[in-house]
């Protein structure tokens, strides 16, 4: 389920353009989206999933024009959601809630949507919490609740923003192993700022600045911008100042600095392969 | 509509704070007929229709104070609490969810209104022994007190879109009393109206009821008073318009609500 994006423009009343004609192609698989708070990347989310209407551009998923109401259906009938603030009813169950959300996205059996929620209660390892109101739950129960809910109907288009924040490091992992696994037909569209959820997911991605595309490539695509970019220095003085600092480790003399820089920070610095984070920031440094 | 309905009775209707304030407002009321030696008048009244229209209108006139201001944040809690955004990208209508949220929730409001009620037609029942208690009180409940819930429900729904839930909660109070309680020779109100939630013109015209002494005027024109356009012959036509009027009133306030919402999540 291909999305096509093109001079997509979102303005907020006194708060100006949140996204400035922005073109992307997101093929099937998994996609990530990168970029900083404000970057414009929760705006696009929630065009995507019809929440918002565009100022101007357009948007097709799987041949459906969203500006549509028909087409937001047709959309809608095959996405699953997970937004960035999620929220649940405090004086329902987990079980309750999906099931309440099972019956919206149309899963009308009784016994199928009884099914479907036991099994996604198991995936996200809240069988034991099934039947306690959710008032009680933690911050990454509660996520892994809103995880659930999206995968309810089965989706083909799944949209999904920070969908890793508030997990412990085991529920992170594992939710991203889930997410590469459900990738396969599917468009899983995964929007985050902590890059490694998208360097151990994704094989593409995009990244967003200002509301507008500053990068769409593959993983080592971003990465190799940090080629000859990366360097270690260790020093007893004050951190670096050319570049941008990625660490601080303790070592003999010192501090051990992982630095982002166009050029050696120190004369004693040594290059280092490149990350993705470390393309990331390479690609902000030239921007 | 048949979902949202089902879960949103659930959550109201387990509301404990709900249950604790119907409880505090019934058990004053109860003290305050058994100061006066109401209640036990009422159960050995052997006007069965009398009886229990009169009750009605004492838990019409008190408990909606109590349902308009729970049900004051459904609406805006779904944004508030950031479910809104899971329910609008499922392929339900709005229009349904809305509706099964409504009925939802004015069904649960009614739950502990209709528990003190009927529980009140049972007592009366079998102290008098007039089972016809229980026809009276279905149909008073039916054309009065439903209609109540429903106008008031919309109100509490959709109007917390605009104005702060609190500050509609403060208002609602003061209209509550201003609009069904006072007569309108005191000052302009929309008491003894069409619009007058506590069903001023079906209580007189489809029950009989002329208030506690049987010889006030509840509804129809007021000599002199403000809105006097909205008080026409007392007759039972009229008394099914003003039910047709509220019903109406509530639809329309409710038909509003999407494009409310709009303006503050678009």
């Amino acid at each position: 389920m291909r999305i096509e994006i093109s001079g997509l423009t979102k303005s907020f009343k006194g708060k100006g353009l949140a996204l400035d004609g922005l073109d992307l192609l997101v093929p099937t698989g998994m996609f990530g989206l990168l970029g900083a708070n404000g970057a414009g990347k929760t705006t696009l989310m929630r065009i995507l999933a019809g929440l918002l209407r565009q100022t101007a551009g357009e948007v097709r998923i799987g041949g459906h024009d969203v500006t549509t109401r028909a087409g937001r259906l047709a959309v809608q009938r095959v996405l699953g959601y997970l937004p960035q603030d999620l929220g649940v009813y405090p004086d329902l169950s987990a079980r309750e809630f999906l099931d309440y959300i099972g019956l919206l996205k149309g899963i009308d059996d009784r016994a199928t949507r009884r099914r479907r929620v036991g099994e996604l209660l198991e995936v996200v390892a809240l069988t034991a919490d099934a039947d306690r109101r959710l008032r009680g739950y933690s911050g990454g129960m509660r996520r892994r609740v809103g995880i659930a809910q999206a995968l309810l109907a089965d989706p083909r288009l799944l949209i999904v923003d920070e969908p890793t924040a508030g997990l412990d490091p085991e529920e992170r992992i594992r939710f991203r192993t889930l997410l590469s696994q459900l990738a396969g037909e599917r468009t899983v569209l995964l929007s985050t700022h902590i890059v490694d959820d998208i360097a151990q997911t994704c094989r593409e991605l995009a990244v967003l600045a200002k509301g507008r595309l500053v990068f769409r490539g593959t993983v080592d695509d971003l990465t190799r911008r940090a080629d000859r970019r990366v360097w270690s220095v260790v020093t007893a003085g004050p951190a670096p100042t050319a570049g941008t600092v990625v660490s601080a480790l303790p070592a003999d003399g010192g501090l051990r600095y992982r630095v982002v820089a166009p050029g050696p920070p120190a004369p004693d610095a040594e290059p280092l392969p490149p990350t993705l984070e470390d393309g990331y920031l390479a690609l902000a440094q030239a921007g | 509509m048949t979902a949202a309905f089902r879960y949103e009775f659930l959550m109201q209707v387990r509301k404990r704070s709900m249950w604790i304030a119907n409880g505090v407002v019934v058990l004053l009321l109860g003290l305050l007929s058994a100061r006066g030696r109401e209640v036990g008048d009422l159960l050995h009244d052997p006007d069965a229709k009398a009886t229990v229209t009169s009750v009605a209108v004492a838990i019409n006139l008190i408990l909606p104070v109590v349902y308009g201001c729970f049900l004051a944040d459904r609406l805006v809690r779904d944004d508030k609490l950031g479910v809104a955004a899971i329910l609008d990208v499922t392929p339900s209508s709005g229009a349904g969810r809305l509706a099964g949220k409504y009925l939802g929730a004015c069904a649960a409001a009614a739950v502990p209104l209709a528990i003190v009620y009927f529980g009140f037609v049972a007592l009366y029942a079998a102290t008098s022994g007039r089972p016809v208690a229980f026809a009276w009180a279905a149909a008073v409940f039916a054309v009065v007190i439903a209609p109540a819930v429903l106008f008031v429900g919309a109100f509490a729904l959709v109007v917390p879109l605009l104005i702060p839930a609190p500050l509609f909660r403060v208002l609602f109070v003061g209209y509550w009393f201003w609009g069904n309680a006072i007569t309108p020779d005191a000052m302009p109100t929309l008491a003894s109206s069409l619009v007058t939630p506590v069903g001023s013109y079906p209580l007189q015209e489809l029950f009989g009821y002329r208030g506690p002494a049987g010889d006030t005027e509840l509804a129809g024109p007021a000599p002199g008073a403000v809105f006097n356009f909205l008080r026409p012959e007392a007759t039972p036509a009229t008394a099914w318009l003003s039910v047709g009027v509220l019903l109406a009133l509530a639809i329309l306030v409710l038909s509003a609500a999407p494009a409310l919402r709009a303006r503050t999540t678009r």
